[in-house]
């Protein structure tokens, strides 16, 4: 550090707020990618992105709905490399190039209408019992731990059934399911960052409470919800396959999980190639954002970040 | 809001007659929850009946080992924390303070309704807490902490020009390009500039990062801040750096301060006047030259002699104290000071504890003892598990192996079989009493105590 | 203490028992080499205290460790120099010294603990939380004198107990131990482990030893478990012990207390001390000599009395008059401008011209060498070096004044 008292008094006034954030953002980005594994990781998501937004472009989007799998009754269980469909089809005449495509911008938007509700509401719940503490913690937290007792596949699983097969149920069983953790997280974080004497340093100068919670004690907080939601963006895709796999999203839907459920009666016979596709789809997705978050999280840690 | 609006209820430019912070019996006490119920099992008398007041333009140094309650009395005065008992009042003037005197002499019941409606009405003007919204805003804005761990005292994700600027925000002093223009001139004021504006916490040294912390303590122009160690964490070149800073900020600006620190030499040199504590209590106070050179209480004493001093003699050997800091959940009876102090008289307040205290050091005698009947804090029977260890510990008591002011402060004691009935002669708390001068001590070889309880 | 009379008789004759020579410990990073010790010589002789002296970051602690080779590594890396170390023994039998630096791993393990001790800044931090006082003692014993564990048993004490005296037995021997032949043995050796501990707690005067050896750490407070961990550093009798920063953590009354316990301990085991903190004041009470550390590197060494009278080095007069005294009226200090430079891949210079009012040209761009001002007293500045004309007289420097503007 330079020494202040001989620093000449510059009437520059350097870079101004918005640079200074963009840079910090940009150092962050870069710390998080200098590693070889998220970058790897990094490198699938963005393939991953590629492969959703070209669905439309690459295939010819099915009609009235998209998401419903073209059936090309003609040439059933056809191997990969047959002209029209170069990933093969389905005992039922589902191209797999297309489940591929299409599945992706399916998982793209299960992940991120559920990662969004899970995070919103988890965030809300556990500022309220981390930040007002007392009574409300309390309750909110004793209902959480009653939540966090049911393991997450069992209890998404049960809602899905109840509410019977469909989509939609799917994003309702999982957004039910997986906001308790993000309830537990923040509130940990709160309770921890309250303490600062930062949080102090704000009460004496008079801010209000809900002030202090949005400008001291929520932005750092967040970033392990940040590295969770990261890796819950991979996961999310997986439980749903499952939930899928075993017949709680409609039939025919484009969907990875439904497609390995379509072709798994084929394995057997040698027709390996309607579940290998969708299969490899999920697991690169499920590892893709785990490594990243991964990543996210050796940078993003409170310990090492400001040091 | 204009500045008028702010005024305090005491004219804030007339300083005379009026102190800035006055403590009245000021006590914190943190319950001890035990159990699945959370049952209150005791008291942590981390502040145990203080008071004292901060006259204005002074430095009151307020030092004391760990755990004494220093940096939690910090707190309460800053509002931080609420008091558990007694009041701490902002601005009081001295007819308000002769008022409080006078009335709250007499016992709450037998107050007259136009007695307790004026100690509302002075509660409502100036004792944290009870105050109105007005005077809460005045008290907000002239009081200021200054931290002592300047990592954690600043919000890591935000910019200086955010930290320093947000008071000026709260209050809405100063928006867009004027308060950038009032930064800059407190980061000037604490000898940084318009260079360190847009940086965040972490780009800074220690000593930088508490200049930063006093540059938004200072924000406010603040009559009165709190300074909570605010050099122990830095080392001693860039130490000197910032208690120059705080002199000259004195200076400049008539501030008043509270400096609480553990390190002797460092509250010489900012304080006028010194309040020395112990365990939740104030053991003496004056000014800091009488407290130095001419100490009276033999813990303040202690502390100076245990204080490596670069400017001691050389001859001047360092002395330590013998025993431990006792349990502030439960505090010794009397001078809280007594079982540690080397000149303890027999009305220091001797009790059933150090009884078994002095028993920890006779292996075999502790071994022995089985049980402590107690029937007060005075008076007890010490069960042992044989005739011969009371025997023994009769003896001892007897023919002066325990401690000579505990066996004289003891009224009676008796072997019956295994037993050993002990009753010490009970004492009241000690109390700060005043010496001559400015100086306050609450020992009892000094202030004329009345200790001793008379049957 | 009469810390200059003896200080001078034992500079006199007194063998050595360290000896550092231009040692270098470099700190790998992204930056490139942090300097952390930059060529740091000095010795320790026998029966002495030598304080080594200076503020964060100036490379006492990493020079402390290295002694016992505690550096972590990576990032650390001991880049030159060397530090010799004469045991009682080896003095006694006319062997050479061995070089901390290059002894072999299993060499440092007999050495650590038993040559040569330790006592670390944070009492609560230096203690297993899990582990019983006496368990954490005894392994010192167990580690370093099983033979002497073993001596009530006899010559002739069975395998297996002989392995339990080193810690070494396995499970079904530790069941074996429990069983009749061997549970009169195994009692008679945990009877002498129980003693021994006992008496390191003793030695501490700790006043009821067999009942803290059943405690925990938490149990004690932060002055108990600095003694504990002084018993512990001491329970071998060890040449040289040192002392880093012992007292930090603790309050005055308590600290003057353990610094009484470590001076009466080290005169009647005539045991070498080499006593690091950053409290000037503190190092000027307890130490025979001191040597003063600045960026890496000694900036002066000699008798405490010679330094503290008679400070030749501008950081050091600095220094002293940054630090507030109780017997100092309210008023300012003369305060050290500037921060500690940055200690990457340094070129030639003294360090400390950054901050030094009196630097010329030459400072920077020259590492300056230690200049004798007598025979216990070094200084490494070019103001005392009459071969190089600086502009400046010594003793032009500000003079040990504490009245400033």
């Amino acid at each position: 550090m330079a020494d202040i008292s001989a620093a000449p008094t510059r009437l520059t006034i350097g870079p101004g707020p918005w640079a200074v954030r963009t840079r910090r953002f940009g150092e962050l980005a870069r710390k998080v990618l200098s590693n070889p594994t998220t970058l790897i990781g990094f490198v699938i998501i963005v393939g991953l992105l590629a492969i959703a937004l070209l669905a439309p472009v690459v295939t010819t989007p099915n009609v009235p709905d998209p998401y419903q799998m073209p059936r090309d009754w003609g040439a059933r269980d056809a191997p990969p490399g047959t002209p029209g469909h170069p990933l093969g089809t389905t005992s039922t005449g589902g191209d797999v190039f297309y489940g591929v495509f299409w599945g992706a911008r399916t998982s793209l938007q299960l992940s991120v209408i559920v990662v969004g509700i899970t995070v919103t509401v988890g965030v809300i719940v556990g500022s309220l019992a981390g930040f007002i503490g007392g009574k409300v913690d309390e309750i909110l937290m004793r209902t959480v731990d009653v939540l966090l007792a049911i393991p997450e596949l069992i209890f998404a699983l049960a809602i899905a059934a109840v509410l019977g097969p469909s989509f939609g149920n799917i994003i309702f069983a999982l957004s039910v399911v997986f906001w308790v953790k993000y309830a537990r997280i923040i509130r940990g974080q709160i309770i921890h960052v309250k303490q600062n004497e930062y949080v102090d340093a704000a009460r004496v100068t008079g801010d209000s409470k809900f002030r202090i919670y949005l400008k001291d004690v929520l932005p750092n907080s967040v970033t392990p919800v940040m590295v969770q939601a990261t890796m819950d963006m991979g996961g999310i895709v997986l439980t749903a396959a499952t939930l899928s796999f075993i017949g709680l999203a409609q039939a025919g839907l484009v969907e990875w999980g439904v497609l390995v459920s379509d072709g798994q009666a084929g394995i057997s016979a040698g027709k390996w190639w309607a579940s290998t596709f969708p299969g490899l789809m999920i697991f690169l997705w499920a590892l893709a954002f785990n490594l990243v978050g991964d990543g996210l999280r050796d940078v993003l840690d409170p310990r090492t970040e400001d040091r | 809001m204009t500045a008028v609006d702010a005024r305090a209820p005491v004219d804030p430019g007339n300083t005379a007659g009026r102190s800035v912070i006055t403590l009245r019996g000021v006590e914190k006490h943190f319950p001890i929850k035990e159990g699945a119920l959370q049952r209150v099992v005791g008291q942590v008398r981390a502040v145990d009946g203080v008071s004292f007041e901060v006259r204005p333009g002074e430095t009151l140094g307020l030092v004391g080992e760990s755990g004494c309650g220093k940096t939690t009395l910090g707190r309460c005065i800053s509002g931080l924390v609420r008091p558990t008992g007694g009041g701490i009042y902002f601005r009081l003037s001295d007819e308000d303070a002769a008022t409080l005197d006078e009335i709250e002499a007499i016992p709450v019941d037998s107050r007259t309704p136009d007695q307790a409606g004026r100690i509302r009405a002075i509660d409502s003007r100036h004792r944290i807490g009870s105050m109105g919204g007005q005077a809460w805003r005045t008290y907000r804005r002239n009081c200021q902490v200054v931290f002592q761990d300047s990592f954690s005292s600043l919000n890591p994700r935000q910019l200086v020009k955010d930290i320093v600027g947000r008071p000026l925000k709260v209050y809405k002093e100063a928006s867009g390009a004027a308060l950038t223009d009032a930064v800059v001139s407190l980061l000037e004021s604490v000898g940084l500039g318009r260079q360190h504006l847009f940086r965040y916490p972490h780009q800074f040294s220690g000593g930088q990062r508490q200049r930063i912390s006093i540059a938004r303590a200072l924000a406010l122009d603040p009559e009165f801040i709190v300074l909570d160690e605010p050099t122990s964490a830095l080392d001693v070149s860039v130490q000197a750096q910032i208690l120059n800073l705080l002199h000259e900020l004195q200076e400049e600006r008539g501030l008043t301060y509270l400096f609480i620190s553990h390190d002797l030499g460092v509250v010489r040199l900012m304080s006028d006047r010194i309040s020395v504590m112990y365990l939740g209590q104030v053991a003496e106070q004056g000014t800091a030259e009488e407290l130095f050179v001419d100490s009276r209480h033999p813990y303040t004493q202690a502390l100076v002699a245990a204080n490596p001093d670069i400017n001691a003699e050389p001859d001047e050997e360092m002395k330590g104290l013998e025993g431990t800091v006792p349990d502030p959940a439960n505090p010794p009876e009397g001078c809280r000071f007594h079982t540690r102090c080397p000149v303890a008289t027999p009305i220091c307040g001797w009790e059933v504890d150090d009884a078994v205290a002095w028993l920890n050091a006779h292996e075999q005698l502790l071994d022995a003892l089985v049980d402590v009947e107690r029937r007060s804090a005075f008076d007890a029977t010490l069960v042992f598990s044989g005739a011969e260890a009371a025997t023994a510990v009769v003896a001892a008591l007897e023919n002066g192996t325990a401690p000579e002011p505990m066996r004289a402060a003891l009224a009676e004691f008796s072997a019956d079989d295994h037993k050993v009935n002990v009753r010490f002669t009970p004492v009241r708390p000690v109390e700060l009493l005043p010496i001559g001068g400015e100086r306050y001590t609450n020992c009892v070889l000094y202030s004329p105590q009345d200790v001793v309880v008379h049957h | 203490m009469t810390a200059a009379a003896s200080a001078a008789s034992k500079q006199a004759t007194a063998p050595l028992v360290a000896s550092v020579q231009d040692l270098q410990v470099h700190f790998q990073s992204k930056a490139g080499a942090l300097h952390a010790v930059d060529g740091v010589s000095f010795d320790i002789r026998d029966g002495e205290t030598l304080g080594l002296v200076g503020e964060t970051g100036c490379g006492k602690s990493v020079t402390a460790r290295s002694f016992m080779r505690l550096v972590q590594s990576p990032p650390g890396v001991y880049a030159g120099g060397r530090i010799d170390f004469w045991s009682n023994e080896a003095r006694q039998t006319g062997a050479g010294p061995v070089d901390l630096l290059s002894v072999s791993d299993a060499e440092m393990l007999d050495i650590r603990g038993d040559r040569i001790a330790m006592i670390f800044q944070d009492p609560g931090k230096a203690l297993n939380p899990a582990l019983s006082i006496r368990s954490q003692i005894a392994e010192v014993f167990y580690q370093h004198r099983s033979e002497e564990l073993l001596a009530p048993l006899g010559p002739d004490a069975p395998r297996i107990v002989r392995r339990a005296a080193r810690l070494r037995t396995t499970g079904l021997e530790r069941l074996l131990l429990r069983l009749p032949p061997l549970r009169k043995d195994a009692a008679r050796l945990r009877t002498q482990v129980d003693n021994m501990v006992a008496a390191a707690l003793a030695e501490t005067q700790i006043a009821n030893p067999r009942k803290i050896m059943d405690s925990y750490p938490h149990e004690l407070s932060g002055g108990m478990k600095q003694r504990v961990l002084i018993a512990q550093a001491l329970a071998c009798n060890p040449d040289l012990l040192i002392a880093d920063e012992p007292t930090t953590a603790l309050d005055v009354t308590i600290q003057a207390r353990i610094l009484e316990l470590i001076a009466e301990l080290q005169q009647r085991h005539q045991t070498s001390v080499l006593y690091i903190s950053h409290d000037l004041s503190l190092v000027r009470e307890i130490c025979d000599r001191v040597a003063v550390m600045y960026a890496g590197r000694i900036a002066e060494i000699g008798t405490t009395d010679d330094v503290f009278s008679n400070p030749g080095h501008p950081y050091t007069r600095g220094l002293m008059r940054a630090v507030p005294s109780a017997h100092h009226e309210r008023g300012r200090l003369a305060a050290i401008k500037g921060n500690v430079p940055e200690l990457i891949d340094p070129t030639p210079s003294c360090r400390f011209s950054t901050r030094c009012p009196y630097a010329v040209e030459l400072c920077h761009t020259v590492d300056p060498r230690l200049i004798s001002l007598g025979d216990n007293h070094g200084v490494v500045c070019f103001a005392h070096d009459s071969a190089i004309d600086l502009g400046v007289r010594p003793e032009e420097l500000p003079t040990f004044s504490r009245r400033t503007s």
